[in-house]
């Protein structure tokens, strides 16, 4: 059961870096929290410190002030680490080995114990799509294939702190909808996943909450769904329903002839909106309510 | 990580063919008078160049970060990659003094004490330079690390060959002071006191190495 300090908790985290005799802060004073089973996205401009965030994180760069608290520890505890897992925007090691060695060298740097890492290295690559070319060098691996590997062995160790920079950056079609679906069985499986990436349409598909950041500082968060929720939109006909009663059987009021109702299913959809032609409202339109990213984005530029 | 850096360098075709150099000319130089010529340069060659890769390198193609979310102290990572290399450098030894070994036994006596006295001075001092080659790295990227080692060396050898004489006395003692200890000649022969002085520098390094790598910040990517 997760406590208060399950997760993972950012307070008023500073980080300065010195440039030509003079210190840039590129983080202000950043707090964030991520419960076990959420993924939160970070968008925001370039330079706006995501990947300095990250760093902190991940215990790579030190910051100037604040706090990060791992599961009631700090982040560069080795059981913390234990349950981390990283997926680095570029895949740039070692790319003598074979995309089996490095996994089996990543599985026992992870703990894995020898007698199961073997078996564990296959299943991944069996996972990732990637079976039949674990004994090639990483050299010959595509764009691709190398962000498969790299979320192979971010994952070959079950983490419960899951921190991902442009997992689907270079993928094709197949590749974005696999990790996708790793993302999905992370969060089933309760795990934080802190999700940095521009490409606001997979965000979208994939967040619990999203955080833009900009200039250093949070300067917006959304949740896009809550607990399982999520909203629909429905675009009524005008003149044709009663506000009160379409307020009722929604939850929400009318606003410009498009009521939001926060659902669970794809029934409760259904029943909603017969319950609605019921009153005899007209509905021209029923869809998936998305925070505009495209628009927070666009905003703060 | 020891095995695992060790059976990187015995999985390279490269280590292989320097390797097989050295025991080919462990027996050519077995028909020379004085014993262990040419391979114990090789063996200290081979420390810097396997040496080389170790943190700097790996800071720069991303692997380290790689490793650093895993759950190793740095320290431990550190001192268990100087120790793969080490060992990888300590095979090498090994082919070149078979070689030689060889190549005596074929022609005439074996001159037991001085083989010996090169390959253990050649292995001990392997430690040494891989261990400086370890702290250059902590606290640099790429390799700036061999760069620092040969640099550092040939600076040195310059000041004690053209301004010995124009130097005071104390900083030419103390110049010669950190050339015998950062890069030490061989001991004519087998000699207790150079051996426990290259192994103390040896643990001083990998001491400073380990304190600058546990402090040090390793970004990756950028904004």
């Amino acid at each position: 059961m997760a406590d208060d300090s399950s997760g993972i908790h950012v307070r008023g985290l500073r980080k300065s870096f010195r440039i030509k005799g003079g210190d840039h802060e590129v983080l202000k004073g950043v707090d964030l929290d991520i419960a076990p089973g959420e993924v939160l996205g970070l968008i925001g401009p370039n330079g706006a410190g995501k990947t300095t965030l990250m760093s902190c994180l991940l215990g790579f760069l030190h910051p100037n002030g604040g706090e990060i608290v791992i599961d009631g520890r700090p982040n560069d505890d080795l059981d913390v680490r234990r349950r981390t897992g990283f997926v680095p925007e570029r895949m740039n090691f070692d790319r003598r080995e074979t995309g089996r060695a490095f996994l089996r060298y990543m599985a026992r740097l992870a703990g894995i114990p020898a007698e199961a890492a073997d078996e564990r290295v296959q299943a991944m690559l069996t996972r990732l799509g990637i079976a039949d070319a674990a004994e090639k060098r990483l050299s010959q691996y595509s764009r691709g294939m190398l962000q498969r590997i790299g979320m192979s062995q971010a994952l070959i160790h079950e983490p419960q702190f899951l921190f991902l920079d442009e997992p689907t950056s270079g993928l094709d079609p197949n590749g974005v909808l696999l990790v996708r679906e790793l993302i999905e069985e992370q969060k089933t499986r309760g795990v934080a996943v802190l999700l940095n990436s521009h490409q606001l349409a997979e965000v979208e598909k994939v967040c619990d909450r999203v955080l833009f950041l900009h200039g250093g500082v949070v300067a917006q968060a959304e949740t896009l769904r809550h607990s399982g929720r999520f909203a629909v939109a429905i675009t009524l006909l005008p003149d044709s329903f009663d506000a009160a009663e379409v307020a009722r059987i929604a939850g929400n009021a009318v606003e410009n002839g498009v009521v939001l109702a926060s659902v669970e299913t794809e029934a409760d959809i259904a029943e909603i909106v017969r319950e609605l032609a019921a009153t005899g409202a007209g509905i021209i339109g029923v869809k998936r309510h998305t925070a505009d990213l495209e628009g927070i984005f666009r905003g703060h530029a | 990580m020891v095995f695992e850096t060790l059976r990187r360098h015995v999985h390279s075709i490269a280590y292989w063919a320097y390797v097989s150099f050295m025991g080919i000319l462990g027996a050519g130089v077995s028909q020379i008078e004085r014993p262990a010529t040419l391979w114990p340069t090789l063996v200290t060659l081979l420390a810097i160049i396997a040496g080389a890769r170790i943190i700097g390198p790996e800071f720069a193609s991303g692997t380290l970060q790689l490793v650093l979310v895993k759950p190793v102290k740095r320290c431990t990572y550190l001192v268990s990659r100087v120790a793969g290399v080490v060992l990888a450098v300590w095979l090498g030894a090994v082919v070149g003094l078979t070689g030689e070994t060889v190549g005596r036994l074929v022609t005439g006596p074996v001159p037991w004490d001085a083989l010996l006295s090169a390959f253990l001075f050649a292995t001990i001092d392997a430690i040494l330079v891989v261990s400086l080659l370890a702290m250059f790295g902590s606290f640099t990227r790429g390799y700036t690390n061999v760069e620092l080692y040969i640099g550092i060396q040939i600076v040195l050898l310059m000041i004690l060959a053209f301004a010995r004489g124009k130097l005071p006395v104390w900083l030419a003692t103390a110049i010669k002071f950190v050339q015998n200890n950062l890069f030490p000649d061989a001991p004519p022969a087998f000699d207790v006191d150079w051996l426990l002085l290259i192994l103390s520098n040896a643990a001083i390094a990998l001491v400073i190495a380990c304190f600058a790598f546990s402090k040090r910040e390793v970004p990756y990517g950028a904004d």
